[in-house]
Parts: structure tokens; C-alpha cells; sequence
């Protein structure tokens, strides 16, 4: 089994003012992000794009999870995050997406961060808060911060 | 009625096995909640809310249903949750 470590955000990993035409280009960035960050090999973008096709990663409140599929975990060169804001929001197969959190894992270490996230967006007004924060410092504390049980 | 069960996902509650179960959740004739030793209880036919439970592969789960229809609903939910969802053809 994949050790338990878990990816931890990092400043560099927040993009606050992104723009996409679409899912397809919002996801492309999400990659982008992950591969400027290290954190994957370029063959994991056609693996985030084959999991989005496969069943939209949108978890509600504005917030989509793009990342890739079980096959594709030895494509993760390091368990990462990105967070990607996208102030006009894009389409979201139905839904409309303000903030990506990108996830580069080979372990079970992000259920963590699943969970912390899922704990920010049940509460309206954190929820709020991270679709609106513009503070990269402020995000990484949120999600960072969030990761006690 | 209490049922406890352990997370068979190797994977963890990740974002595909917690829809799967929340629509099985949805369509059961009683409302299932959902906890674990850390985490107090949500419902059962919600993503957002399975995936706080930030539960792990052997992960104890205690189900909790009322009522009607609730040894059925919590039968179908254990079997669930003790399912590798991500087997191909679970």
C-alpha cells in the first residue's frame, strides 16, 4: 500500500484570476498547474480529461475536482494540489464552476483533503469564503488548516 | 437499527465511490446516516457529505436507519460500502 502522506497545498499551487472558455480548457489548466508544480507527468492530463468524460468531478458549491484515473497514479511524480479560481466561472456540465481543486495523488492521502474540503463547503459561509478569497496565503490556510479531524 | 461495516475501498470514500453510493442512498425506502469513530453522522445520499467522513480502506462505519424499511436500506448500504467500487464490474 501507498504511504499515507498527504499532499499538502502550497502558495505556488494557487491561481486566483484564471480564465477558461470551457470544462475542457478548465481542465487543461488544472494540468498545466500539477505539471508546472512537478507534480505529474504530461501523460496525466489525458488521464484528468478521460476521468472528467467519465463522470463530471463537479462536488457542488462551485467547486470541481479535477484529477486522474486509478490506472494513471504511476503518471504522479509527487501527491500535489493546485487550486485554480475562476472569477467569470465556467459551464460545468450543468453547473457553474468559481474554483478547481486539481489533485495529484498515488496514495489514499487525498481523502484527507477531500474530506477537509467537503467539511469547508457544507458550511455556506466558509464556502463562500473560499470562492471568493483572492489570497493565495488565505486559501492555502483554509485547506491546510482544515485537515485536523 | 445499527449496522457497522469496514470500508473495503482500497482507495478510500473518494469523489466516484461517494456519488455511487449517495444515489444508491437516495432511492432506499429509509434515510441512512453515516459515521465513524472521529466523525459524527451525515447523511447517506449526500456527496459532499460522505466525503467529510474522509474515510479510509478498513475504516469503520456505523449506519443508522429508522422505521419502514430500514433492515432493507441498511442491508443495501453495508453491501456497498464493503464493495472495492473500484473493481472493474463491482
Amino acid at each position: 500500500m501507498m504511504p499515507r502522506c498527504r499532499p499538502v497545498l502550497e502558495p505556488r499551487g494557487v491561481r486566483v484570476r484564471e480564465h477558461a472558455a470551457d470544462r475542457v480548457a478548465a481542465v487543461h489548466r488544472c494540468a498545466d498547474v500539477l505539471e508546472e508544480l512537478g507534480a505529474v507527468h504530461p501523460a496525466y492530463r489525458e488521464a484528468m480529461l478521460d476521468r472528467e468524460w467519465a463522470m463530471s468531478t463537479y462536488v457542488g458549491e462551485g467547486v470541481a475536482i479535477p484529477h486522474g484515473l486509478d490506472r494513471s497514479r504511476a503518471l504522479v511524480r509527487r501527491d500535489s494540489l493546485a487550486v485554480l479560481r475562476f472569477p467569470d466561472g465556467v459551464e460545468w456540465d450543468g453547473a457553474t464552476v468559481t474554483v478547481c481543486v486539481a489533485i495529484a495523488a498515488r496514495g489514499d492521502g487525498h481523502v484527507a483533503l477531500l474530506s477537509a474540503l467537503a467539511r469547508i463547503l457544507l458550511d455556506p459561509l466558509r464556502a463562500k469564503g473560499l470562492r471568493e478569497a483572492t489570497d493565495p496565503a488565505e486559501i492555502v490556510g483554509m485547506l491546510n488548516a482544515e485537515d485536523e479531524p | 437499527m445499527i449496522r457497522t461495516v469496514l470500508l473495503a475501498g482500497r482507495a478510500g470514500l473518494h469523489l466516484r465511490a461517494a456519488s455511487r453510493i449517495a444515489v444508491a442512498a437516495a432511492l432506499l425506502p429509509a434515510a441512512v446516516t453515516v459515521r465513524t469513530l472521529d466523525r459524527p453522522a451525515v447523511p447517506a445520499d449526500s456527496v459532499l457529505a460522505l466525503l467529510s467522513l474522509g474515510a479510509l480502506c478498513g475504516t469503520e462505519l456505523i449506519l443508522e436507519a429508522h422505521g419502514a424499511g430500514a433492515a432493507e436500506a441498511l442491508d443495501s448500504l453495508a453491501d456497498l460500502f464493503a464493495t472495492d467500487l473500484d473493481v472493474a464490474g463491482a
